[in-house]
């Protein structure tokens, strides 16, 4: 019995020996936001895939065979967290096999552990509430101020996982944030336009843009978070937007277009299709040009 | 918190009993290091605050599980049969609860998962759904389990009954495999691999026997008294992506094991009574999936069509004890096919279409060919309930037809599970 443990523990600890010198890290994430951001902290010394799209609901991501392939190589899974992917990634943990990419492995990064979250339930949740997240709003990567929290957290992976590499992810870490740092100054005018504006969002996912940017949201299309709007919510949505002058519904590019459609020719507002995500509209595949485009597009629609 | 530490520190260090019996000159250097050493902290701290934290966790709430609980949840499948000539139900009943079920799933510790899955139900009462012991450590993408699972031969049965696409399994899986599926009792490996850079996946079992004993028949000898006579399955999955939005999975799986099979009439031998010879049986399987979901509209719009076909090979007991004879065996003594074709449609975000064909020589009219076309309206409030409406032809050539009317409701509490793909 013993040399069977021993065999399995020798086994075991070879397959999860370190890293050759010079081979880079694969980094694999549930988002492109956090590739994105990823790539800009690894540079060349690592490879990063996402398993979701921008266009695509990250709530909804289907389990692929193919995903558990990738996860299978990876060093490093990285993800939301607060339950964003619980309804896929683990199927796909078990099924990739990966003892540095479970639970307690040095590949498994939470990114939501470096966050102050935001719209944490209080008092008893349950589902009549909805597709509510109980541990607390996930769609955090739409805040720069969060984005420099990812960039810094990927830092401190990198190089623990790859120590020499801690100087270029700290220059990278730093170019990122210099880089951000300047585009939000550019973004002044367009955040002091925002500022105030009611708008309806489609779902929660914005509410930390709201954060930042300062706009305020006076009702969602969802009566609920994942539930499909009612023509009764819809008539006390439209009312709420008829009263607080809200003339925009920002919305993401995977909702049905249609019912924002009906809801704006009610109330004279514009649908604004914003993409939630990198990739999420085709030319957007930087985290910075996310920002810049949504912030640039909600302040031409409120002006 | 940490600033406030690092004064206490400070505090605690400027009173210390030992420097005040030290020289004032190296006391005075101590508390001026200290000092210097709390700015330069705190200037640290400032500098992390002010780049977005770093990676300095701000919250500070403990574990959100910290007395280590399983999840637990629960599933209920309630049952509707509004057939024109009566219930079509086992039990006869209108309206039932198919089946209760309740889950507990954890970490047992860093090297192995828990699964126990009980059954509770009118037909059968309280039992053992599933219950096994996952091995999440094992290098070479392997994965061992040890217990009881869903035998993973074919498509569906790899499925839990609520969770099919369909209110039923198909008539091939529940004349071949079992009303409910087929589940067993043994050890289950399992790899992943791609040397042809597809995905593709070898899952190996062996068991203590297929299927459950059946209780009114008596063999000479348990099934599993020869190594020979357990269970053994084999599984090979292929997957392709063939595009974003489309993928393929062909799989193909086999079974074998040594099963109880009547006699013409009970027989004693040695003072036993003996109503049953062991015969081996042997199931061949392949199964195709398709999916299509485009990425960005999948919300709304997807399309899945699956097909199964499985022979059931049946042989003569291999040596019947005396006086019995081939002419006392009333087993199978042919093979059998079946198959079934599904295809379902979502035409919103919370409705889909569906039907299905079935053909299958059935072994219980001793391979009189059963067909059945069935549509079905599936409607889903939210991820955690459904409601199946459902109607089917089903025929037994020379037998005449059967129009059924099923309703089926199913919910889940507890924690969110996994979509199953």
């Amino acid at each position: 019995m013993s040399r069977v443990l021993s065999l399995a523990l020798l086994l075991a600890a070879t397959a999860s020996s370190p890293r050759s010198a010079g081979a880079q890290l694969r980094v694999v994430t549930s988002t492109t936001d956090l590739s994105n951001i990823a790539r800009q902290v690894g540079g060349t010394r690592i490879v990063t895939r996402s398993i979701g799209q921008g266009y695509q609901d990250p709530h909804f991501i289907e389990a692929k065979p193919s995903f558990v392939l990738e996860l299978a190589k990876a060093d490093v899974w990285a993800f939301v967290g607060l339950d964003l992917e619980i309804g896929w990634m683990p199927l796909l943990i078990d099924g990739a096999r990966n003892a540095k990419i479970r639970p307690g492995g040095a590949g498994y990064v939470d990114v939501s552990k470096v966050i102050p979250v935001i719209d944490i339930p209080s008092g008893n949740v349950d589902r009549s509430q909805g597709d509510v997240h109980a541990l607390g709003n996930p769609h955090y990567w739409l805040d720069p101020a969060n984005g420099r929290r990812i960039a810094w957290l990927f830092r401190d992976k990198f190089t623990q996982l790859d120590p020499n590499g801690a100087t270029t992810y700290t220059a990278n870490a730093k170019a990122f944030e210099a880089r951000l740092g300047a585009a939000e100054q550019a973004w002044a005018a367009d955040l002091a336009a925002i500022k105030g504006k009611p708008v309806v969002a489609w779902h929660t996912s914005w509410r930390y843009f709201a954060e930042f940017t300062g706009m305020n949201i006076v009702g969602f299309m969802e009566p609920k978070p994942g539930v499909p709007p009612s023509p009764a919510h819809l008539a006390g949505l439209i009312q709420t937007m008829k009263r607080t002058g809200a003339k925009v519904i920002v919305m993401e590019p995977f909702y049905d277009r249609k019912t924002a459609d009906f809801v704006a020719s009610k109330t004279g507002a514009t649908v604004l299709v914003l993409p939630p995500s990198v990739g999420g509209k085709k030319g957007i595949d930087d985290y910075i040009d996310l920002m810049k485009y949504d912030i640039s597009q909600l302040a031409a629609a409120v002006r | 918190m940490r600033t406030l530490i690092i004064a206490m520190m400070v505090a605690v260090h400027g009173v210390q009993p030992a420097a005040a019996q030290r020289p004032d000159s190296t006391r005075a250097d101590s508390l001026a290091r200290a000092r210097a050493d709390s700015i330069r902290i705190v200037r640290e701290l400032e500098a992390m605050a002010a780049r977005g934290g770093a990676t300095q966790a701000p919250r500070q709430a403990g574990a959100s599980n910290p007395r280590m609980l399983p999840d637990i949840s629960a599933v209920g499948d309630l049952i509707g049969d509004l057939s024109p000539k009566g219930s079509t139900q086992e039990d006869g009943s209108r309206f039932g609860v198919r089946e209760l079920e309740l889950a507990l799933q954890a970490a047992v510790d860093p090297y192995f998962r828990g699964d126990l899955f009980l059954g509770f139900s009118d037909a059968e009462g309280v039992h053992i759904e599933q219950a096994f012991l996952t091995a999440t450590a094992l290098p070479w993408r392997l994965e061992a389990r040890l217990g009881r699972f869903l035998t993973p031969f074919g498509k569906q049965n790899t499925t839990h009954r609520h969770d099919l696409h369909t209110v039923e399994h198909s008539y091939v899986v529940q004349r071949f495999l079992g009303e409910e599926g087929l589940k067993n009792t043994g050890v289950y490996l399992a790899r992943v691999f791609s040397p042809l850079g597809f995905y593709q996946e070898l899952i190996l079992t062996v068991v203590d026997r297929i299927g459950e004993a059946p209780e009114d028949l008596v063999a000479e000898e348990p099934a599993n008294k020869k190594l020979s006579g357990l269970g053994y399955s084999a599984r090979l999955r292929n997957y392709w992506d063939l595009s974003e939005a489309s993928n393929l999975e062909i799989s193909a799986s086999a079974m074998t094991g040594r099963k109880e099979q009547p006699l013409t009439q009970p027989v004693s031998v040695d003072d036993q009574v003996i109503s049953a010879a062991l015969a081996r049986q042997t199931t061949l399987g392949v199964d195709l999936t398709f999916r299509w979901r485009p990425l960005q509209q999948g919300l709304y719009r997807s399309f899945i069509l699956q097909g199964e076909f499985m022979r059931q090979l049946n042989r003569d007991p291999a040596d019947l004890p005396p006086p019995l004879d081939l002419v006392d065996y009333a087993g199978p003594r042919r093979d059998f096919s079946g198959g079934y074709l599904f295809a379902r449609y979502q035409v919103s975000r919370r409705t889909f279409l569906g039907g299905r064909y079935d053909w299958v020589q059935d072994p219980e009219t001793e391979g009189v060919s059963l067909t059945a076309g069935s549509g079905l309206l599936e409607f889903f409030p939210s991820e955690f309930s459904k409601l199946v409406a459902s109607v089917e032809r089903r025929s037994l050539k020379g037998f005449g037809g059967t129009t059924r009317f099923l309703l089926q409701a199913s919910f889940a509490v507890g924690p969110h599970k996994p979509h199953p793909f």
